[in-house]
């Protein structure tokens, strides 16, 4: 399968999810992180995934990002079924087609945030476009770090950077896994301005992760996932609107028996 | 109690406070040990690789030590099978031997006593010569230590029993007629004597089974009395040795009776001390006497290398422990948050190093144990001529030696880490991840002690090479050796400062081939004291090889030209048991390889002062094209002689003098002296000279010079060939330089050899550091596959990090090798002449390949791990 060439067959999905499964363990001990799941994620615009602990947010993410591997059921990124590529077409996949920016900032220590920003496109063995580069680096307010190193660098700074070098490729889709959990509220609000700005202004794609029903705030849509299963979708939220919709979850769980752990009322992901 | 302490190690400290509380008075350090073994299994793999390295190295002393035992034990048993069964050995002075031996055969209790005598023989037939010992057939079979496998005893005289190895040589068989040759002194005043030959028949083939012989190669055997008459009078005041064989009357549980002993003293005739031993005391006190010569050089030389070894390895623990302790820093917190004391963690880390030392120096013993037992399996299949014990002799020594030289150095490795353990704060717990493997740089001390160890063994060793070409080599080696190690050890503690810089250097090369090389040169740098140490233990056996192959190089060279100064030319036939033929010349010319041949001419002349002067000569032109050094002859013309500095010292002349030469023809010659530095051309004159001096000058010699192509050895054969018949002896600077080729060659593989284990461990050392820095980088390789960093380049980027690692430590020991091989060469060889300091390319390129190859070798297995990390990994929190 062809994984270089990105052909736009269905313009306003990146993203699609097809009765997607993942189940730990077997038998009586068996875990179902995700039961089925069936979602679309549109091009140009911001999503966020968004659910209680253990509800399978991060594993959808991983599964859609080709990360790890599903039980059943297929995930697409455009019209390519990740769920179908080998080791070495997923590592092609992951330098041209997607972007990652982590809760852990993850920049490599040893390197000048410009080394940083630019690592994926020197892996892939291409040319960095400067113009791009240049655009990312304004955009996300990085002009005065390149010469820095993480070390000399705050936590928002880092983690601009490590959207800087999650876009740098311009990528399909970017996924973001919690990323301002690591971050003050005022660095997290900065980030996550600069994530909505690179979908609006940069016409990105970007799928994010998180249980902080004010940073899905920024999103132009909330996926809601409660025990492995989509249980809820809200265009244009709000931070009331994304609690009210996540408290509805938690009112629901007593109802709800499907062996997974019992979430405690308060206690989020890290 | 394995669950909880494998699972948490939080939980021996846990109960690590109301311990102390508990019972103040004793220190309760069983949460230590419990706390301890529990981190040793969950570092179980890293604590593996470590221990390799001292197993290595306690296998290499436990081998060493078990080689020694099995050179004392071969020892004791070639000396003991010489007495074949006897039962006691009476030791006189033997001046009256015939006396004593009659005296000893008269005893009650005595079956059969002899002496142990023996003579040396020449034997010759069909052309062949062969010398060997002979010993007398003694009076009853169980003193005999040789076998029979062919024909009979000698019983009359005039016959013998010849070793199997001899009468190959020989080509005699049983029944055939052979000379026996020895020099007769037919006048005691002056001592002149004349060579006799006498026939002998071959009435038996010996072996020799226990090897009481080897030395010799097997013993022929003849009548007491041909031996008596054959060889020399026993020298007064010298041992002379009775064997007996015993009654079993007088034998007591294996061992002569007391009154047996006593009467054997009392029936010794010589005067002078005397004892009655039996055979195994006898050849106890004789190999312990040798054990305090060769065998200790022997221990002591390949203990050094033993050293070197562990020394490796004790910087590879040390490197594994600042490591796993940098990795436990947050847990090391944490005990201290809950309690724990400085004094509690030290102990907890020496305690570890010292399970480990025991455990890794017991396996180090036990392997070392089946590599010596495999050894003696084998060796019989190899004929070495020595009869080896079938199983190791396991003495206290082999065993607790290596344990506790294996333990020792664990321990003293350790010792840093341990305090680096006690350093951790206890807010370290509190801090993020990240910033807490950042340590400061090495201190001032170190670069102070490095500094001087270096200016001082550079100081040393140019004292030892300025005493070398004045000299003195033995105290220029002492001091050169000596300044060479104090500064090795300069440059080892030193390495922190600059290594890291010259690793930058070829990182900076390196990174230019890609991402995944860029990524491994700046890998490299990130710690850059893991570095240096690992690279540093590799340098050191790099550079001990280099420092031998560079050496030996110079020798070679050195040697060759010595050699083509001692041999004026490739080949010289000179007289052997007859002169040179006249045909010599044409027969020699007649070899493809030769190329020019020149007759040598030589007659006695004598000098005013009453001395005699060989004097040689050949024709010039024929001279001139025969030689190596064309400029050799270049003094030598009508009225001129040419000699050595020697020479003219010792006839008390100066370059310039003349001299008259006399010949045997009457005629005087004046000859002006002409100093050559060519020892192949001293005393040559013209062969108008010569034979002005001696019409009758004999032909003394034939020199050939090879046609460029030839291959020298093969040359030399031919010659050989073409003068088999005559008698005649063929040299030639060839042979000699392969005979010394061959002798520097197998020392130098001998020590490459024992070097080698040093690099393998540091080698290991490379896999362990690399596997270290996997484990610490889990999240950052799987951020890298994330953003696209396939499984092949992560590979690459560990394959060029060893490989790094292992190049810097191979080019700067190469260096260091090439500079301490030098001076080495100069200090030891200057008294031969110019030194050649030659760079072995060869051996050179050999070590840097094995270096890179090996580097590359140790990423495979941290690889592997490195590539099991999913990329999920990155995406999760810690």
């Amino acid at each position: 399968m062809d994984t270089t060439v990105y052909v736009p067959v269905d313009g306003t999905r990146a993203v699609r999810a097809r009765d997607l499964t993942k189940t730990y363990g077997s038998g009586e001990a068996a875990v179902h992180a995700l039961a089925g799941v069936d979602v679309d994620f549109a091009a140009g615009e911001f999503t966020a995934i968004m659910g209680p602990s253990g509800s399978g947010k991060s594993t959808l993410m991983h599964l859609l990002a080709g990360l790890d591997t599903a039980t059943s059921g297929q995930a697409f990124v455009g019209t390519t079924d990740v769920t179908a590529l080998n080791d070495s077409a997923l590592t092609k996949l992951r330098r041209d087609r997607v972007g990652f920016v982590f809760q852990q900032f993850n920049l490599l220590p040893m390197f000048t945030a410009e080394q940083n920003i630019t690592l994926p496109v020197e892996l892939a063995g291409g040319t960095v476009d400067r113009q791009w580069f240049g655009t990312l680096v304004e955009t996300l307010g990085l002009t005065e770090r390149l010469t820095h190193r993480p070390a000399e660098m705050s936590g928002g700074q880092q983690q601009r950077v490590a959207i800087a070098r999650a876009l740098i490729a311009q990528p399909d889709v970017v996924f973001a896994d919690e990323p301002t959990g690591n971050l003050d509220s005022r660095s997290g609000a900065e980030v996550l301005s600069f994530l909505r700005r690179s979908v609006r202004e940069l016409g990105r794609t970007i799928i994010m992760v998180t249980h902080d029903p004010a940073a899905a705030a920024y999103a132009d849509r909330v996926v809601l996932l409660a025990d492995g299963r989509i249980a809820g979708d809200i265009s244009d939220p709000t931070p009331e609107s994304a609690l009210a919709g996540l408290d509805a979850l938690r009112t629901l769980e007593p109802n709800v028996s499907t062996g997974t752990t019992p979430v405690v009322p308060g206690a989020g992901a890290r | 109690m394995t669950t909880t302490t494998t699972t948490s190690s939080t939980d021996a400290p846990g109960t690590s406070p109301s311990g102390v509380a508990g019972s103040p008075p004793k220190r309760n350090d069983l949460p230590t040990v419990r706390y301890t073994m529990a981190q040793m299994r969950r570092s179980a793999g890293r604590l593996t690789a470590a221990g390799i390295a001292i197993l290595i190295g306690t296998a290499f002393v436990a081998v060493t030590l078990l080689a020694g035992n099995v050179i004392t034990r071969a020892t004791y048993d070639t000396i003991a099978a010489r007495y074949a069964d006897a039962d006691v050995l009476v030791t006189t002075s033997g001046n009256d031997w015939r006396e004593d031996v009659e005296a000893v055969r008269g005893t009650e209790g005595v079956v059969a006593a002899d002496a142990v005598r023996s003579a040396y023989l020449n034997l010759a037939e069909n052309g062949e010569f062969a010398y060997a010992e002979g010993v007398a057939r003694p009076q009853d079979d169980r003193l005999m230590p040789l076998d029979l496998t062919e024909g009979k005893w000698p019983s009359e005289r005039g016959e013998i029993a010849v070793p199997d190895g001899v009468a190959e040589r020989l080509g005699v068989a049983v029944g055939d007629e052979i000379d026996i040759h020895r020099w007769v002194q037919t006048d005691p005043e002056t001592g002149d004597g004349e060579e006799v030959s006498e026939p002998v028949r071959v009435v038996g083939v010996t072996e020799d089974p226990y090897g009481a012989y080897a030395a010799s190669g097997g013993a022929v055997v003849a009548t007491a009395a041909d031996i008596e008459e054959w060889g020399d009078e026993p020298v007064p005041g010298d041992p002379f040795e009775i064997a007996a064989v015993l009654d079993p009357s007088a034998l007591a549980g294996g061992e002569p009776t007391q009154a047996v002993r006593d009467a054997l003293n009392s029936a010794v005739v010589s005067d002078g001390d005397h004892s009655v031993v039996t055979v195994d005391e006898h050849a106890q006190r004789v190999s312990a006497e040798r054990t305090g010569g060769e065998d200790l050089v022997f221990l002591v030389f390949v203990l050094t290398f033993a050293a070197v070894a562990l020394l490796v390895a004790g910087l590879v623990i040390a490197n594994t422990f600042q490591v796993l302790v940098a990795q436990r820093t947050r847990t090391l917190a944490l005990l201290r948050c809950i309690g724990a004391g400085r004094g509690q963690l030290y102990r907890s880390v020496l305690l570890e190093a010292a399970v480990l030392g025991v455990l890794a120096s017991l396996g180090g013993v036990l392997t070392g144990v089946l590599l010596a037992q495999t050894a003696l399996f084998v060796a019989p299949q190899f004929d070495i001529g020595v009869p080896l014990p079938t199983i190791v002799s396991l003495t206290p020594q082999v065993v607790l030696i290596p344990l506790a030289v294996g333990t020792v150095v664990t321990l003293v490795a350790a010792l840093a880490p341990a305090r680096n353990a006690t350093r951790v704060a206890p807010l370290a717990a509190l801090r993020p991840a990240e910033t807490l493997s950042v340590r400061k740089g090495a201190g001032r001390v170190r670069a102070i002690f490095s500094a001087l160890a270096v200016l001082g063994g550079s100081g040393l060793v140019g004292l030892g090479v300025y005493l070398g070409a004045d000299g003195r080599v033995d105290l220029g080696l002492a001091a050169t050796v000596l300044g060479g190690a104090l500064s090795l050890i300069g440059i080892i503690v030193g390495t922190v400062f600059w290594l890291p810089k010259v690793a930058a250097f070829l990182g900076a090369i390196v990174a230019r081939t890609g991402p995944a090389s860029r990524l491994a040169a700046a890998n490299t740098l990130r710690n850059p004291r893991r570095t240096s140490a690992t690279a540093t233990a590799l340098l050191i056996g790099v550079t001990l090889i280099m420092t031998m192959t560079t050496g030996a190089a110079a020798a070679r060279s050195t040697a060759d030209s010595t050699l083509d100064e001692t041999f004026p030319v490739d080949i010289m036939v000179m007289p052997g048991s007859s002169d040179v033929p006249a045909s010599a010349v044409d027969d020699i010319a007649g070899v493809e390889a030769v190329s020019t041949v020149t007759e040598v001419y030589a007659a006695d002349a004598e000098l005013p002062g009453g001395e005699y002067l060989y004097l040689q000569a050949a024709d010039i032109e024929d001279l001139r094209g025969t030689v190596n050094d064309e400029s050799a002859a270049d003094g030598l013309e009508p009225g001129t002689v040419l000699l050595s500095e020697g020479q003219m010292e010792n006839l008390d002349l100066a370059e310039g003098d003349t001299v008259d030469a006399t010949g045997t023809g009457g005629e005087t010659v004046p000859l002006q002296v002409v100093e050559t530095s060519n020892v192949g051309l001293t005393s040559f004159v013209t062969l108008g000279d010569l034979r002005r001096l001696d019409p009758d000058a004999a032909l003394a010699g034939v020199w050939a010079s090879l046609a460029p192509e030839a291959e020298p050895a093969d040359a030399l054969a031919d010659v050989q060939d073409a003068m088999s018949d005559d008698g005649v002896f063929v040299t030639g600077p060839a042979a000699q330089r392969a005979q010394f080729e061959q002798v520097i060659n197998v020392m130098l593989g001998i020590v490459v050899g024992l070097l080698a284990v040093a690099v393998v461990i540091a080698v290991i050392g490379v896999a362990n550091t690399l596997s270290l820095s996997v484990i610490e980088r889990r999240r950052e390789s799987a951020t890298l596959r994330a953003i696209g960093l396939s499984k092949s380049q992560l590979r690459g980027m560990l394959a060029v990090e060893g490989m790094l690692i292992a190049g810097v430590g191979a080019v700067l020991g190469i260096v260091l090798g090439l500079a301490y091989g030098w001076t080495g060469a100069l200090t030891a060889l200057s008294i031969m002449g110019e030194v050649s300091l030659t760079v072995p390319w060869l051996d050179l390129g050999v070590v840097l390949v094995v270096a890179v190859v090996a580097g590359l070798v140790a990423s495979v297995a941290p690889a592997r791990s490195a590539l099991k990390a999913s990329p999920v990994e990155a995406l999760g929190a810690e």
